[in-house]
């Protein structure tokens, strides 16, 4: 007659030697087995053959024993037993959790399922034990646990300990040592292939250097994952292979300028606080929101700061080539409008050309498609409400017509588009378009066609970034709008009928990846002119001809955090009305 | 006739033997080459974004953020990561796809142009 203890013992070990075969293994041969359980093959043999006529196991004559599921119950049953009892002696009775593997062994034999039952309850019903080994339910249902080893997690990636799956004494003592135990939060910081080593950064920046052996012992989930893992309900933990991402995030980016214009006082100003948040119904459709704070202070219809709601739409995402966008959209237009997180350009403020020839921020009510085809061929088309020519100024240009999605006027909307090409890593080539009718405040109503092409190239590689950006705008009839606004306002405004502007920058990170962070230098080199072009009878203002010289570095002590300083020359055509010079300070930050 | 097969016999042999010292026998037991493919990610690309292998090639992907923290998530799998921001690291992560296209995108909100950071494995027989 066989004893309780030692068929449980067999049923531990086919079941423990079963979990670690080879996808695809089913059975588990019988040298491995008797090696397990410590007896010579043929006892092994002896002991399966029994175990089959009792309907625990399936037994193949030279091929090896797989559990039944009324085996594989009464196995999960015996470690449900294990693995509680281990966790009851370290958290109840201060065991050390390198020598309960021990006592467990004796005692999960002899212990009644009452007892069990109530130890589970008393300790909270535990989902691991002291190692991180999943305990069995009492029907001898596992949890799935996921996880990698630290030799195939990511690096520099914050993980947490779950598993350790070996129990030897000295092993686990190691463990406790070096503060590896589950629960733990650690960091691969590099892998050596050829040395066998895995250099760890563990508490308090304690870095560790553990033998490959050692590394593919600890198994690891990435901190995120495991937040959402425990935060989920059981049932849905069990059910989900990978965890969901968030559905709703918070992002922004801040600016934060000095800046003192040649003979005038220096001012300080919050320029820019700016809030991101996106929503995804589901994978497929997405919401991203931008809401901006301008200067930092409005009230009422005092000259001061804006509140702007800068995006605020809906992605549809179908495919990688085609995805329909609705909602408040940024113009696809030129580098900065779309990519203007402080960290990411040089300079306290953004281009003179991004500014009074492309009046960046532009963004407007509308709707349109966008994607990408090929390796790395990117479009974006949209419609959208049209520049207002009624608030075009000379110095500005088109600037102040942006209607911002203010009960915009739509009755006939423009068009705008981008093509992108990134050529290779770092290299982005850009062209852009617009053109609408601008008229429609005029009574009697008159076209106002305004279009504009842009072109731009941008190369960050190794520290190195250089761009080159070329914009120009038409005003059509500018000469009747000249006169239609002379008549409501009772001075003529001079508008141009082009303006043009380029710009050319370069950049070097002279100090890069250090753990002090980073410093860059640039300089910068803009001509633009708001009446390029003037309409029959118009004479531009020369003091509107205008470039600059920008230089300046960045100091980035994180690469979300840019302090910035930089001096900018002004300089115009006219001999009479100066630009003056300034020097500006920033400090921005994106998280 | 027994010299013969015995002289064409030595050839094969020799002929194996050439073959499997210049390497051209591959036996099939043989462990499965990894493709390492490198992908940098900055706000809002990704480079390369459209990767072609053959199915079943078993991908280690070295992704490399040149500026803020990213994520990569291959939509419809596990595959979801964060990559650390410039000089933090290269995240690695394993993948081997069967036949189809796999859209992967930006999983950790980057900027204003985030919904843009998207790319593609084309998996092929």
């Amino acid at each position: 007659m066989l004893t309780s203890s030692t068929v449980e013992n067999y049923l531990k070990a086919i079941y423990g030697g079963a979990a670690r075969l080879e996808p695809g293994h089913r059975l588990l041969p019988m040298g491995q087995l008797a090696s397990a359980v410590g007896v010579a093959p043929g006892t092994a043999t002896t002991m399966v053959k029994a175990l089959a006529e009792s309907g625990l196991v399936e037994y193949e004559p030279y091929s090896g024993v797989a559990l039944t599921a009324a085996g594989q119950k009464l196995a999960a049953l015996v470690l449900r037993r294990h693995r509680l009892i281990e966790l009851f002696l370290v958290r109840v009775m201060g065991y050390s959790w390198d020598e309960v593997h021990e006592e467990a062994e004796h005692l999960e034999h002899v212990v009644t399922d009452r007892l069990i039952e109530r130890i589970d309850a008393m300790l909270g019903r535990p989902e691991t034990d002291p190692h991180g080994d999943p305990i069995p339910n009492a029907e001898g249902l596992v949890k799935t646990q996921e996880g990698q080893t630290l030799l195939s997690c990511p690096l520099a990636t914050v993980v947490t300990v779950t598993r350790i799956i070996d129990q030897d004494k000295e092993f686990l003592r190691f463990i406790e040592q070096h503060q590896l135990k589950p629960g733990e939060s650690i960091e691969v910081e590099a892998r050596d292939a050829a040395a066998g080593s895995v250099r760890l950064r563990g508490k308090n920046d304690q870095r560790i250097t553990i033998g490959t052996r050692a590394a593919s012992k600890l198994l690891v989930q990435v901190a995120h994952v495991l937040l959402l893992f425990l935060l989920a309900t059981p049932a849905l933990a069990q059910s989900t292979r990978r965890a969901e991402p968030a559905r709703t995030n918070l992002s922004g980016y801040m600016d934060f300028h000095f800046n003192k214009p040649e003979f005038q006082d220096g001012s300080l100003d919050f320029h820019r606080f700016v809030l991101l948040v996106t929503h995804s119904f589901s994978d497929r459709i997405r919401f991203v929101g931008e809401l901006e704070l301008e200067h930092a202070f409005v009230e009422g219809l005092e000259e001061a700061g804006e509140l702007e709601l800068e995006q605020a739409y809906v992605d549809f995402l179908f495919t990688r080539s085609f995805n329909v966008r609705a909602g408040m959209i940024l113009m696809p237009i030129g580098i900065i409008n779309e990519r203007h997180e402080p960290p990411t350009y040089y300079g306290v403020e953004r281009p003179f050309l991004d500014t009074v020839i492309v009046p960046s921020t532009w963004f407007e009510a509308g709707a349109g498609i966008h994607g990408e085809v090929g390796r790395g061929w990117r479009y974006r088309a949209f419609v959208a409400a049209p520049l207002n020519a009624a608030a075009f100024s000379a110095e500005e240009g088109v600037r102040e017509g942006r209607q911002k999605g203010a009960e915009a006027n739509a009755g006939r909307p423009a068009v705008t588009g981008r093509i992108e090409y990134v050529a290779y890593r770092g290299l982005t080539l850009g062209a852009s378009a617009w053109s609408g009718k601008s008229g429609f405040e005029f009574r009697p109503r008159f076209d106002v066609p305004v279009s504009l092409v842009e072109t731009d190239a941008r190369y960050s590689r190794r520290g190195l970034e250089l761009r080159g950006q070329f914009a120009q705008v038409w005003i059509d009839n500018a000469g009747l709008l000249n006169d239609a606004l002379a008549l409501r306002v009772g001075v003529n405004p001079n508008i141009g009928s082009a303006l043009r502007g380029f710009s050319l920058e370069s950049g070097y990170r002279v100090i890069a990846n250090t753990a002090r962070g980073e410093v860059g230098v640039f300089t910068r080199y803009e001509n633009f002119d708001t009446q390029y072009r003037m309409p029959a009878g118009y004479v531009p203002l020369l003091q509107l001809d205008r470039d600059a010289w920008i230089v300046g570095a960045t100091y980035w002590p994180d690469p979300d955090v840019a302090v910035k300083v930089d001096y900018s020359i002004v300089r115009s055509q006219s001999a009479v009305v100066r630009a003056p010079n300034s020097f500006n300070v920033g400090l921005g930050w994106w998280f | 006739m027994r010299s013969c097969v015995r002289t064409c016999s030595v050839g094969i042999i020799v002929a194996a033997l050439l073959v499997e010292g210049t390497g051209w026998l591959v036996p099939a037991a043989r462990a499965q080459e990894v493709r390492v493919i490198e992908i940098a990610a900055e706000r809002f690309t990704f480079t390369p974004s459209e990767i072609r292998v053959k199915a079943g090639t078993q991908l280690e992907i070295r992704l490399q953020s040149d500026d803020t923290a990213h994520g990569f998530h291959i939509v419809g799998t596990d595959v979801d990561v964060e990559l650390p921001k410039r000089g933090r690291g290269i995240t690695t992560v394993s993948f081997q796809p069967t036949a189809g296209r796999y859209t992967f995108e930006c999983s950790k909100l980057c900027g204003a142009g985030h919904e843009f950071m998207r790319g593609v494995i084309i998996a092929t027989d």
